[in-house]
């Protein structure tokens, strides 16, 4: 029990440290992506011109957020799901089936994260069609941005979602075994950590 | 065999299995077993291709749009502006209530952030004057599923987008439909004020009262002008004008009516992005789902079971919406959309049912799915800003719930409720 506190600890200090910094990140590429299309009618528009990148890096940034950002919501409940069924069972078996549930998820992330790496991989073969890192700026000739720097958004997702999974796993273990039964689930309720599943309903 | 990824995914769903993971765990399971590696890495690609689209942009920057407008007091001005309007009528406040609703609708497209603003505030006004405040509650909540009817919608962007139909003809198709709602929970409200004795909120405003409210509201009141005009005049794309609201919402916070801060950004913007990258990750999944289901013959094998039932589309539609209650009293609107968007959108339209009709269906039934209970997610919202049980704002809100079923039967059975405006606008032929 005492290793398993340990080990609980740990990851979560390290999701903890590793999801602020993914927060501020995320937080950033929303705010570019506001910026990038606003730039991108301005030039249409105003200045009539239309710019290539915009459109892509937009789409980068939604990437980015995306990968960055659903751990965090996942850390804090915010998947949807159908919580009816635990009501009706027995606080053990509620939280067995909770364990269980969580090792599905892991499942799933794990050979996300085996296919992704492919995927990935094949994003070194292709550049993308309108961004480029701007070397000219520095006297040298830019070049452009690999696909793999969009790619990779999604498999780093899993992985801080593999992350997160493993904690939660440990704590709702830690809760089976101690007969608590808690919920895995952060439960802060802190401004920007609304219900996620209020989504797009 | 590998259509039994769909009880397989149900099961998952029922057992409280978040819905991004049984989207990939149960097509996934069955493609192993099949022996069928290399749709598994397509399974993969989808779900990467599926979120980096253009389109779907809009729903994060609705989404925004939606945060900043709560924050900067717009809300505010919308609910006086519906009370110089409405407030002398007996029930005054619960008919304001529903005309905020509808006006919120314009600028935001959930159902759960019109609770969540308008609740806040109407609630405790409405308890003060002497309505029960589960009433109160149960008004708010059954008038919030207007937000996601009129445009915009954060649904109707992803049910577009998941099955290839124009989001502006969605959003057109939406705005009759959702002002129905509002007109009949109006009725209802009459009804039930002359015969329950309701209080009048105020005096009837003048005319010059009238004229300054709106003059108040007028900025926000201009954002659907803008979106769907907009839209509509082919200026912008849906994307576009998503963030063109975002800043247009932004100026009007910082500079126009000051009731927003720089400093408050960070956490509107946190907010925002935590909520949609649930949301794209969902599209996602609901991609590859999409791509099993037609590798399955899915909807070939359902269409065959369903018009084993009757050939009659009109009962089919009765059936199918019986189906969509029953989803939408147990899941989010959203989730719903995607599941059932690409299973049963085909056999309808097969049978003869205008795409864009068949979704305004889909979506304005699941979204008053929101509203029902056990697990509707606006009456927890409603329970959480009001202090009420669930339980009993799901007993108040059955007449209004009633309302809407009406509602939903007759945009299901007379299309031109949605079609018109889409058809006379040239969004649909």
């Amino acid at each position: 029990m005492t290793i398993l506190t340990g080990l609980i600890k740990g990851i979560g200090a390290l999701n903890s440290g590793v999801l602020r910094i993914a927060r501020v990140f995320a937080v950033a590429a929303i705010a570019l992506m506001v910026a990038a299309i606003l730039v991108q009618v301005f030039f249409r528009y105003v200045i009539g011109n239309a710019l290539p990148w915009p459109d892509e890096f937009a789409r980068f940034c939604m990437l980015w957020m995306t990968g960055l950002m659903a751990p965090v919501a996942y850390r804090h409940g915010g998947f949807v799901a159908i919580d009816m069924l635990p009501e009706f069972l027995g606080r053990r078996a509620a939280a067995a089936l909770s364990l269980f549930l969580l090792l599905v998820s892991l499942l799933v992330l794990v050979v996300g994260i085996k296919l992704g790496l492919k995927h990935v991989n094949s994003g070194w073969l292709f550049s993308s069609a309108s961004l480029k890192v701007p070397l000219s700026l520095i006297g040298m000739q830019s070049i452009k941005l690999k696909l793999v720097y969009m790619y990779s958004s999604l498999w780093i997702g899993l992985i801080l979602l593999t992350s997160v999974n493993i904690e939660l796993i440990l704590r709702s273990l830690a809760s089976l075994i101690k007969g608590d039964h808690q919920s895995p689930f952060l439960s802060d309720t802190t401004a920007d950590s609304p219900t996620p599943s209020a989504g797009a309903s | 065999m590998l259509i039994w990824f769909l009880p397989l995914f149900l099961i998952f769903l029922f057992i409280g299995l978040p819905v991004f993971f049984g989207m990939l765990a149960a097509p996934g399971i069955m493609l192993a077993l099949n022996g069928q590696e290399r749709d598994l890495a397509l399974l993969y690609r989808n779900v990467y291709n599926g979120m980096d689209s253009f389109p779907l942009m809009a729903v994060p920057f609705f989404m925004l749009a939606g945060e900043l407008m709560n924050k900067g007091g717009i809300t505010e001005r919308l609910v006086e502006f519906a009370q110089s309007m409405m407030g002398h009528l007996r029930g005054g406040l619960a008919h304001v209530n529903i005309l905020s609703s509808m006006l919120f609708a314009g600028l935001s497209g959930s159902a759960v952030a019109d609770t969540s603003a308008l609740g806040s505030m109407l609630i405790p006004a409405m308890e003060k004057q002497g309505y029960t405040r589960r009433f109160a509650a149960a008004i708010t909540a059954a008038s919030s599923v207007i937000g996601p009817i009129i445009p915009p919608s954060g649904i109707m962007i992803i049910y577009a987008y998941v099955m290839g139909e124009s989001v502006a003809a969605l959003f057109l198709a939406g705005i009759v439909p959702g002002i129905l709602v509002g007109i009949g929970l109006m009725m209802m409200v009459g009804f039930m004020a002359n015969r329950y004795q309701f209080p009048v909120a105020t005096a009837r405003a003048t005319w010059r009262e009238k004229g300054r409210s709106f003059a108040r509201a007028f900025f926000p009141l201009m954002t659907p002008v803008i979106i769907l005009g907009g839209i509509l005049l082919g200026v912008f794309t849906p994307t576009e004008a998503a963030a063109i609201a975002v800043f247009y919402a932004l100026i009007i916070g910082l500079y126009v009516l000051k009731t927003l801060k720089w400093r408050e950004l960070p956490a509107i913007l946190s907010k925002a992005a935590m909520t949609s990258s649930v949301v794209l990750l969902l599209v996602g999944a609901a991609m590859a789902f999409k791509t099993v289901v037609s590798l399955s013959h899915t909807p070939e094998a359902l269409a065959a079971f369903i018009l084993g039932l009757s050939d009659n589309p009109l009962i089919l539609l009765f059936l199918i919406n019986i189906l969509l209650f029953i989803v939408g009293m147990f899941l989010d609107a959203g989730p719903a959309i995607i599941i059932l968007g690409p299973i049963l959108g085909p056999i309808f339209v097969d049978l003869g049912i205008h795409p864009v009709h068949f979704a305004i269906i889909m979506s304005v039934n699941l979204t008053v799915g929101l509203a029902t209970p056990p697990m509707g997610l606006v009456l927890f919202v409603a329970s959480s800003v009001s202090g009420e049980r669930v339980q009993k704002i799901a007993k108040t809100i059955l007449p209004f719930l009633a309302v809407e079923v009406v509602v939903i039967f007759l945009i299901t059975y007379f299309p031109a409720i949605s079609m018109t405006i889409p058809r006379l606008t040239g969004f649909v032929q």
